[in-house]
């Protein structure tokens, strides 16, 4: 019998495709992948729609697997889980997990959201990004270079394309280039919390006023502000680089988890405390400002970070004051309200602004 | 033996974001791709049961739904369908009907039969991309009916985060191994996912139809 009319693939043609689909797929995710081979692939792509539809399919399939480190988050054992275990009874911890992936909207943390919305966001969201982000191929020779900024009021959180994400406090500005050796973000402004995606070919550099901060996969926030720089480690280790002077080896000091420092002109201040507390200074990823024993003025330029109404020091005796608490960052009112009452503060409330004054 | 080391707590707390998009053509993600992906694929198990029913080769299927796909995708590049699980049935009916009356082959079932209504009713509904419970179940029910070594491989690769030049020599198999069980786990990956293959497997029952499909000589 004929097979058909010349219209009609050959049986067994869209096996072929397939598996031809499936080669170039498992060579796009190996690790000699070149320009020339990006062309092939592009001109086997045009070729045939069914050639496309073979690799959008298997594309797809794949990117899915994407999604087996939600199932492997739970999985505490050597190697490769058993089959069958993802059936087991409810209750052990990967169920759990699983149910909480399941509950939640598929969706991306949203750049901008308050309250408790925010923390149900944020704790959801940094597995978000990895449920749905898709997959890293990774692009060697190219070097992505993107700018994030924030309005002051505005906590938004930035996947970057290399897998690691940055959350920019309000009024914030970010520059970020990933090129092969390196992954470069420039602080421009204000503060930022960053989960850094494992990648010990390319570390993970914060530069900020000539001090790098350098990572491999750890979370931690950069912070330059009007005392200086403050970085806050709360997982993994991170070096801290000063500038070069002269010929002089760049002095650096290794912070671990824990680890606050804090940048002046007069050196670098290590403070140490526990991870959990070290996480507290990054409150306002929730909406909240923790402070310890913190100069007044410095508190209100936190403040200032997230209200348009600006808090202003009256004087030095105000600004010196001290304290310590935890705040709603947009409820500047109810803070001020609280200095009024407990300490000697008389606040002038005007229409853009309120002037802190000593009483 | 070889030691893999456990998930630490960072990868368990901060799952790696993945956002990278791939870079393979000038055209390549576009709006018509991910139409595709939604709009299409979403369908595949329901649209191979329903080819399992109606087409008497079952050895036959894949290029029919390759050709259908191939067809869907091409149309919705000049004008893309308000309804596409409509318009993919209608399409497969049509392409049925096509293949019949070219090949000659005379089928003794009214092509009233392949009336997909029944088929738009029992709605498959793409909550598998929407991550639910069910979808991530589907997936490790997918990823355990891998192979061993491909599963081994896959796990390294896609959980662990090994490059393939890692997982290579984590299990001490060559490169070009390892991009071969990539490419094997990721057809069979898909054949589950997508659930073609399910509907091929418990499609069953219809080689009792064989004998509807008669030469014409």
């Amino acid at each position: 019998m004929s097979a058909g009319t010349p219209t009609d693939p050959a049986p067994g043609h869209a096996d072929r495709v397939e598996a031809q689909a499936a080669d170039w797929l498992a060579r796009l995710d190996g690790d000699g992948w070149a320009d020339a081979d990006a062309a092939a692939l592009a001109a086997w792509l045009e070729a045939a729609t069914a050639h496309r539809v073979a690799f959008l399919r298997l594309q797809s399939a794949w990117q899915e697997t994407g999604r087996l480190q939600a199932l492997g988050a739970g999985w505490q054992g050597q190697g490769v889980p058993p089959r069958g275990i993802w059936h087991a009874a409810p209750g052990d911890r990967r169920a759990q997990l699983l149910q909480a992936i399941a509950a939640r909207p598929p969706a991306r943390p949203r750049p901008r959201a308050t309250g408790a919305r925010w923390r149900l966001a944020t704790a959801a969201g940094i597995v978000a990004c990895a449920l749905f982000a898709g997959w890293a191929w990774r692009d060697r020779q190219h070097v992505d270079a993107a700018s994030f900024r924030t309005a002051v009021g505005e906590i938004a959180t930035q996947a970057l394309a290399d897998g690691s994400s940055a959350t920019l406090a309000g009024d914030s500005r970010i520059e970020v280039r990933l090129s092969r050796g390196e992954r470069r973000v420039d602080l421009l402004r204000g503060e930022a919390i960053f989960a850094v995606a494992k990648d010990p070919s390319r570390p993970f550099v914060v530069a900020t006023d000539g001090y790098d901060v350098v990572a491999v996969g750890t979370r931690f926030s950069v912070r330059r502000d009007e005392p200086g720089l403050r970085v806050v480690v709360t997982e993994g280790t991170v070096r801290l680089q000063s500038p070069a002077a002269g010929d002089a080896a760049r002095p650096s000091a290794l912070l671990p988890a824990g680890s606050v420092a804090l940048v002046t002109a007069d050196g670098v201040l290590v403070q140490s405390m526990a991870a959990s507390e070290a996480d507290h200074l990054l409150g306002w990823r929730d909406g909240m400002l923790a402070f310890r024993d913190t100069p007044l003025s410095q508190a209100v330029a936190e403040f200032n970070r997230y209200n348009t109404r600006q808090l202003v020091i009256g004087d030095a005796g105000v600004a010196a004051l001290r304290i310590g608490g935890n705040f709603r960052g947009d409820n500047a009112d109810g803070f001020v309200r609280l200095l009024e009452a407990g300490f000697p503060v008389r606040a002038e409330r005007q229409d853009q602004r309120i002037v802190l004054r000593s009483r | 033996m070889y030691a893999v080391p456990m998930l630490d707590e960072r990868r368990r707390e901060f799952p790696r974001p993945r956002g990278r998009r791939i870079r393979y053509g000038a055209r390549m993600p576009d709006a018509l791709d991910r139409w595709f992906l939604e709009q299409v694929l979403v369908h595949e198990d329901a649209l191979t049961r329903y080819l399992l029913r109606h087409w008497p080769a079952r050895d036959e299927v894949p290029d029919l739904r390759q050709e259908l796909y191939v067809r869907v995708y091409e149309a919705a590049a000049r004008a893309v369908p308000a309804q596409p699980k409509s318009f993919l049935f209608a399409s497969a009916r049509h392409l049925m009907t096509d293949r019949l009356r070219r090949s000659r082959v005379v089928s003794i079932e009214p092509m009233g039969d392949f009336e997909p209504s029944s088929v738009l009713v029992d709605d498959v509904s793409p909550e598998r991309w929407s991550g639910g419970r069910q979808a991530l179940l589907r997936l490790a029910d997918a990823f355990d009916r891998l192979p061993d070594r491909c599963r081994e491989v896959v796990w390294l690769r896609r959980v662990e985060d090994l490059s393939q030049r890692d997982v290579a020599m984590r299990l001490g198999i060559s490169e070009k191994t390892v991009e071969k069980h990539i490419a094997k786990g990721m057809r069979m990956l898909a054949a589950h996912l997508f659930g073609g293959d399910e509907a091929a497997r418990a499609g069953g029952g219809h080689e009792d139809l064989d004998d509807v499909r008669r030469h014409a000589d």
